[in-house]
C-alpha cells in the first residue's frame, strides 16, 4: 500500500473488531448475489399500505399535491420566461434568437435539455 | 486533464477527511451514540455532545487499487467511504464504480453500502471491543417504509450487536433544539428542506403532527444537478471540468433565492447593468499559449547549412546521373554510327546479314534510331530541343500532301496524307491551347491588378466584401455539401425529430439511381427475366453509375473560387483563418469561432441567472418536471391538512415558522418563503419566519440533546423487543419528541 494512502486512513480496513459479522464473511468473494435490495418503488408496494387506516400518514400520502397555480413556461435555454414553443423539439424559448439556437442545437443536446424538465423522449 | 491548479481546484470545500477519536473508552456503554444518517452527509456522534465527533459524505466508492510497484494486493476492489482528497485517486481505478448512495430519495435501500457507511462511522468514532456496546439514536425519514425501518433495526442489532435503538426525524429533533433556545414556539411549523426532499412539519404542542405534514421530491441535489447540466450544456467544451462537486461548491458559494423571480428575469432578459454586476464569473485555469521563440540567429545560420547541404548532396547525385546517362547515349551513338558507317561500305545482301545480328531491321530505322538518340542526348545536355521550332516555322514544308487533292495520290500517299492531317489539327490546337491559356493569364492578370486598384482605392471595404464574398461562397459550398450528404450533423435540416423518410435519407443521385432501378424493374414487367438480352439494357448501369455531373461543374466551379478567395484573404489579412470544412456546427457555441486561437476569456465561465434560476425550483418544481407544490404552497397544503385546528391555532403555528436543512443555506429564502406564504394566509394575520440557528447542525445537536436526557431510555427499541415483536413492532414504534 502506498505509504500517503495510508496516511490518509482513506480505506476502510477490511476487518473490524467491532462488528459481530465481518463484511467478507457475510458477502463471500467472488460469489454471485444478484440483487438483493429492492427500488424504493418496490419496497413502497410491498408496504401495504392499504392496509393502513385513512388519517394514518404514511410515506405515499404524505406527498405534496400539485400546485393550485398554472406553471409558468420558462426558455429551456435562458431561463427567461418563454411565450414559444418549438414544434420540431419541443422546447421552450424566449425570442428568435433563442430559436436560431435552438435549431442548431445537436439532438443530444435538445434532449439533455429536455431531460432537465423530465420532458425528453425515452426510447425503450 | 490539467494538473496542479486544477488538481486543487477539483478538492471542494465541503470536503473533510475525519480523524480516528481516541477517546471511545472514556465513555460508559450507558452513554448513546448519535447518528444524523442525513442524506448528504452522515454524522457520528456522542449524546450530549455539543458537535458530532465525525462529519463525512454519506456516499461509498468502491473502485480497485491499481499496480503499482508497492502494492501487493494490486486489483483488490477496496471500499471508500465519504469524501477524499483527489490527489489521492491516481492510485485507484474508478472506471468501473462511481459513487453509490444508499438512498433512494431520502429512503435507506442499499443496506449494503449503509453497512459501509456505518463500519466508517463507528470505526472514526474509535469503537472497540467485540461489539458497539451503546445505545443508538439514528434519525430516519418521515414516514419511514416499516421494512427500511427493519433492515436498519436489524443490521444495527445483528451485526453491531447495539443494545438498543432509537429512531427519530432530523427535522423534529432540528425543530426542539430551536424551541429549546427559543428560537420558536411549542406551536409551529418547521419547513425542512434537505438533499432530496423538502418536508413541511407542524408542530403541535411540541409535538410534529405527521398527519399533517407533506413532502415534495425537490431538495439540494436537484438545485446542484441543475446548475451542473444548465452550465455544461452553457458550455460543452468545458463539461469535463465541471464535475458535480464543482457544482456544489459553486451552488453554496453564489446561488440565492431571488425575492421577485419574474422581476429579476426582466432584469436580466433586458442585459440591465445590475444583471452584468450580478454575473459572475469562474476562471478555469488556462496557460497561455507558448509563443513561438524566434530561433536565434545560429540556429538559422546552422539550420541554413545542413539545407545547403543536403541540396548540394542532391545537386551532386543528379549531376552524376545525367553525366552516366551522357556517356551511355554517346556510346550508343557511336556504335550505331559505325554500323551505319559499315552499311554504306557494303550492298544490300551484305547490309541485310549485318543488320540481323542487330535489333534493326532496316536502313531507315537504324537512321531514326540514331535521330532520336541525338535528340536525347541533346536534351541530356541541356540544350534546347529546336524540332518544335521548326515544326512551328515550316507548316507548309511539312504537310505537303494537305493540300493536294485526293484522286491524285496514290495509295500510300493517301495514307500519308491522312496522318499529316492528324498531325497538323493536333498540333493546331496544342497551339489553340497554348494561345487560350496565355488570354486567360492576361484576363486574370487584368483581374487581380483591378482587385488590388480598388484594395488600394478602400481597403476596408475591399476586406469586407472579399469576406462577405467568402462567406457567402462557404455558405453555398456548404449547403451543397450537406444537401449531397443529407446533412446529419445538425438538426437544421429536420431530420431528427420528426419522420426520418426514405426521401430525406438519400441524396440527389441516390434517388435518381433508384428511380432508374424501380422503371427498369417495372417496364420488364412480370414476365420472364430478359434483361441482358438486347444491348441497350446494359445502358442502364452507365445511367446509374452517373453522378449529376451538371451539378458537379458548378460545385467545382464555387470551389475554385472560394479557394481563391480564401488565398487573397490569407495574403492581406493577417486575422483571417480558412473554415475547415468538416467544423461540426457545435450547438449555441456556433457563434463562438474556435478557429481563432483561443483566449483567457473563454475559459470564464459565467453564471448570471443560474444563480438564482437553480434554487428556484424549490419553489417551483415543476421547472425540474416535478409536479409538486414549492416550499411556500407546502405550508399552505400542511395548514390545510391541519383538520383539528381552528385558526386560532394556525395563526399561532404562523407566527412560529422555522426554516431548516442544508438547502435553506440560500440567501434571501427566508424572505422570499415569508412573502410566498402572507399571499396563502388572511390578511393582517400573524406571520414569523424564522431560520434555525444552524440549519444544517441543529438536527443532530437536537438528536445529541434529546439522547442525553434522561427518558431517553425509555424511549428506545430493545433487543429484546426486536426478538419478541419483530417489525409490527417496528411499526408501531414511535417515540415521543418532547420529553
Amino acid at each position: 500500500m502506498e505509504p500517503d494512502v495510508v496516511s490518509s486512513e482513506m480505506l476502510l480496513p477490511p476487518v473490524l473488531p467491532f462488528k459481530k459479522v465481518q463484511m467478507a464473511d457475510k458477502y463471500p468473494k467472488g460469489q454471485a448475489r444478484g440483487r438483493h435490495w429492492k427500488h424504493l418503488k418496490q419496497i413502497l408496494q410491498a408496504e401495504n399500505y392499504q392496509s393502513y387506516g385513512p388519517d394514518e400518514p404514511n410515506y405515499l400520502n404524505i406527498e405534496t399535491p400539485p400546485s393550485m397555480y398554472p406553471s409558468k413556461k420558462f426558455c429551456d435555454i435562458t431561463g427567461f420566461e418563454a411565450p414559444y414553443v418549438d414544434p420540431r423539439t419541443n422546447l421552450r424559448y424566449a425570442n428568435p434568437e433563442v430559436f436560431k439556437r435552438i435549431r442548431m442545437l445537436p439532438n443530444e443536446h435538445v434532449q439533455r435539455y429536455l431531460s432537465l424538465r423530465n420532458a425528453a423522449v425515452i426510447l425503450r | 486533464m490539467l494538473k496542479g491548479p486544477f488538481a486543487e481546484a477539483a478538492m471542494p470545500s465541503f470536503v473533510t477527511r475525519p480523524q480516528r477519536q481516541l477517546d471511545y473508552r472514556c465513555f460508559s456503554s450507558a452513554i448513546p451514540i448519535v447518528i444524523d444518517n442525513g442524506g448528504f452527509n452522515f454524522r457520528i456522534g456522542w449524546a450530549g455532545e455539543s458537535d458530532p465527533r465525525v462529519t463525512f459524505r454519506n456516499l461509498v466508492q468502491r473502485p480497485r487499487h491499481r499496480a503499482t510497484a508497492i502494492v501487493s494486493n494490486a486489483g483488490e476492489t477496496v471500499t471508500i467511504v465519504g469524501d477524499h482528497d483527489p490527489a489521492l485517486m491516481k492510485y485507484f481505478d474508478c472506471t468501473r464504480s462511481s459513487y453509490r448512495s444508499a438512498f433512494d430519495n431520502n429512503v435507506v435501500y442499499q443496506f449494503e453500502i449503509m453497512e459501509y457507511v456505518l463500519d466508517y462511522g463507528f470505526e472514526r468514532l474509535g469503537a472497540e471491543g467485540p461489539q458497539v456496546d451503546h445505545p443508538i439514536l439514528i434519525t430516519e425519514c418521515i414516514c419511514n417504509p416499516v421494512s427500511s425501518r427493519s433492515k436498519m433495526a436489524e443490521l444495527l442489532f445483528e451485526i453491531y450487536g447495539v443494545p438498543c435503538i432509537a429512531f427519530g426525524v432530523d427535522a423534529a429533533f432540528s425543530y426542539k433544539m430551536n424551541q429549546l433556545h427559543g428560537i420558536c414556539d411549542e406551536d409551529g411549523l418547521a419547513i425542512c428542506s434537505g438533499f432530496s426532499t423538502s418536508h413541511v412539519v407542524p408542530f403541535a404542542k411540541g409535538e410534529p403532527v405527521w398527519e399533517a405534514c407533506c413532502r415534495t421530491n425537490v431538495g439540494g441535489y436537484h438545485v446542484t444537478d441543475n446548475l451542473k447540466q444548465l452550465i455544461s450544456l452553457k458550455y460543452p467544451y468545458h463539461s469535463s471540468s465541471i464535475s458535480w462537486e464543482k457544482a456544489e461548491d459553486l451552488k453554496l458559494e453564489h446561488c440565492h433565492v431571488a425575492s421577485d423571480y419574474a422581476a429579476e428575469l426582466q432584469l436580466f432578459q433586458k442585459g440591465a447593468k445590475e444583471a452584468e454586476e450580478k454575473t459572475r464569473c469562474w476562471q478555469l485555469p488556462w496557460i497561455p499559449p507558448t509563443q513561438e521563440e524566434m530561433p536565434s540567429v545560429e540556429e538559422i545560420a546552422r539550420k541554413e547549412a545542413v539545407k545547403e547541404k543536403q541540396g548540394q548532396r542532391l545537386r551532386d547525385m543528379a549531376a552524376a546521373k545525367k553525366s552516366i546517362r551522357i556517356s551511355e547515349l554517346e556510346n550508343e551513338l557511336r556504335v550505331m554510327e559505325d554500323l551505319l558507317l559499315q552499311l554504306e561500305d557494303v550492298d544490300e545482301d551484305e547490309a541485310f546479314s549485318i543488320l540481323s545480328t542487330t535489333t534493326f531491321n532496316s536502313r531507315q530505322e537504324l537512321e531514326s534510331a540514331i535521330h532520336k538518340v541525338t535528340q536525347s542526348l541533346r536534351k541530356a545536355k541541356g540544350e534546347s530541343c529546336e524540332s518544335e521550332e521548326k515544326t512551328d516555322s515550316s507548316l507548309a514544308e511539312k504537310y505537303p500532301l494537305i493540300d493536294v487533292p485526293d484522286d491524285i495520290l496514290s495509295p500510300e500517299q493517301l495514307k500519308e496524307k491522312r496522318k499529316q492531317v492528324f498531325l497538323k489539327t493536333t498540333s493546331e490546337g496544342r497551339l489553340r491551347a497554348k494561345q487560350k491559356r496565355y488570354e486567360e493569364e492576361l484576363w486574370r492578370e487584368k483581374q487581380n491588378q483591378q482587385d488590388e486598384e480598388k484594395r488600394l482605392e478602400n481597403p476596408e471595404l475591399y476586406l469586407e466584401e472579399l469576406r462577405a464574398k467568402y462567406r457567402e461562397l462557404c455558405e453555398k459550398v456548404e449547403q451543397r455539401k450537406r444537401l449531397k450528404t443529407n446533412g446529419y450533423h445538425s438538426n437544421g435540416n429536420g431530420n431528427t425529430s420528426g419522420g426520418v423518410g426514405r426521401g430525406e435519407r438519400l441524396n440527389a443521385a441516390q434517388k435518381e439511381r433508384m428511380r432508374l432501378l424501380t422503371t427498369a424493374a417495372f417496364d420488364r414487367g412480370k414476365g420472364e427475366d430478359t434483361f441482358g438480352a438486347r444491348d441497350e439494357d446494359w445502358q442502364l448501369y452507365k445511367l446509374i453509375s452517373r453522378d449529376n455531373d451538371d451539378e458537379n461543374d458548378s460545385f467545382e466551379e464555387d470551389h475554385a473560387e472560394l479557394t481563391r478567395i480564401a488565398t487573397r484573404l490569407q495574403d492581406i489579412d493577417p486575422t483571417f483563418v480558412a473554415k475547415s470544412d468538416m467544423v461540426p456546427i457545435q450547438g449555441i457555441t456556433s457563434e463562438l469561432p474556435w478557429f481563432r486561437p483561443r483566449t483567457i476569456e473563454d475559459f470564464q465561465i459565467s453564471i448570471g441567472i443560474e444563480r438564482f434560476r437553480c434554487p428556484e425550483i424549490l419553489f417551483q418544481p415543476n421547472m425540474v418536471g416535478i409536479d409538486q407544490a414549492g416550499l411556500d404552497e407546502m405550508a399552505g397544503v400542511s395548514l390545510r391538512r391541519l383538520t383539528c385546528a381552528d385558526d386560532d391555532v394556525k395563526n399561532k403555528i404562523c407566527s412560529s415558522i422555522l426554516v431548516l436543512g442544508g438547502s435553506s443555506l440560500f440567501p434571501g429564502l427566508d424572505s422570499r418563503l415569508e412573502a410566498g406564504i402572507r399571499q396563502i394566509r388572511p390578511y393582517l394575520s400573524p406571520l414569523r419566519v424564522v431560520r434555525a440557528l444552524d440549519p444544517v447542525l441543529d438536527a443532530w445537536r437536537g438528536a445529541a440533546a434529546y439522547a442525553a436526557s434522561l427518558q431517553f431510555s425509555t424511549q428506545t427499541f430493545s433487543i429484546q423487543d426486536y426478538y419478541d415483536k419483530g417489525e409490527s413492532g417496528l411499526k408501531n414504534y414511535q417515540i415521543k419528541y418532547s420529553l
